[in-house]
């Protein structure tokens, strides 16, 4: 079956965790994900200069191994990474912006593509909120 | 069309708690993770309200976040304790999945 998962949450927080730990048991159950889609506080995940304490997970870091590793499409709204610093180099030059740091495995898209996966996806699940 | 509801905020600051239970429909399931697990507090509004739902709807709860927040030797009978294998099963049990955000 094909799997659409959305997140909503900051990395720190533990929807984040818990949207990894959901999206590994999809794989390992032999299902498909088509789309990671990351969504308000959720695109700082996607941010490559994100710094964990030494003493926690580092789901930043997790995310974007797990994302490289399965070869998935991780897909970051951009609209709302614009407005939280998260930036790839053409957004970064665009803006004037002195830094990339949108991490590898993760691109920058608009919300017409969580519409998309939900299309194209048997299930959606949504993980976070205020 | 039976759905499956995951709640994760604490039913005790907000309204998706009740909100979601007033929209139970009669073969849907209700999965319990995070903070929303607190609903299952003896004594308590919300685990009176678990209680009284009608037998036909599922309970779930999710293991991790039972144990994180030592209740689990607190679950009603009811209540099915699954794991995140059990989650994705969960998922594909029901045709649509509506996260309580």
């Amino acid at each position: 079956m094909k799997f659409a998962i959305a997140l909503f949450a900051a990395p720190h927080s533990p929807a984040s965790r818990r949207a990894l730990r959901f999206a590994e048991a999809v794989l390992a159950g032999g299902h498909e994900i088509v789309r990671v889609f990351l969504y308000q506080d959720g695109v700082h995940s996607a941010s490559a200069n994100a710094v964990a304490p030494q003493d926690e997970r580092d789901i930043t870091a997790d995310w974007q191994r797990f994302v490289e590793r399965h070869g998935l499409d991780g897909v970051v709204c951009i609209a709302a990474a614009l407005r939280r610093g998260v930036l790839d180099t053409d957004e970064a030059r665009r803006y004037g912006r002195p830094a990339a740091n949108l991490a590898p495995g993760w691109q920058l898209s608009g919300l017409g593509q969580l519409h998309e996966a939900v299309q194209t996806a048997d299930r959606l699940v949504c993980f976070g909120g205020p | 069309m039976a759905t499956l509801h995951l709640l994760s905020h604490s039913p005790f600051s907000d309204e998706r708690f009740a909100s979601c239970l007033r929209l139970l429909g009669e073969r849907d399931g209700l999965l319990l993770s995070g903070d929303a697990v607190h609903a299952l507090q003896p004594g308590t509004a919300p685990r009176d309200a678990l209680e009284r739902l009608p037998a036909s709807v599922a309970l779930l709860v999710l293991e991790d976040d039972l144990n994180a927040r030592g209740l689990s030797d607190r679950q009603p009978a009811r209540a099915r304790v699954i794991d995140y294998p059990g989650f994705v099963d969960a998922c594909l049990q029901y045709a649509k999945v509506n996260s309580w955000l």
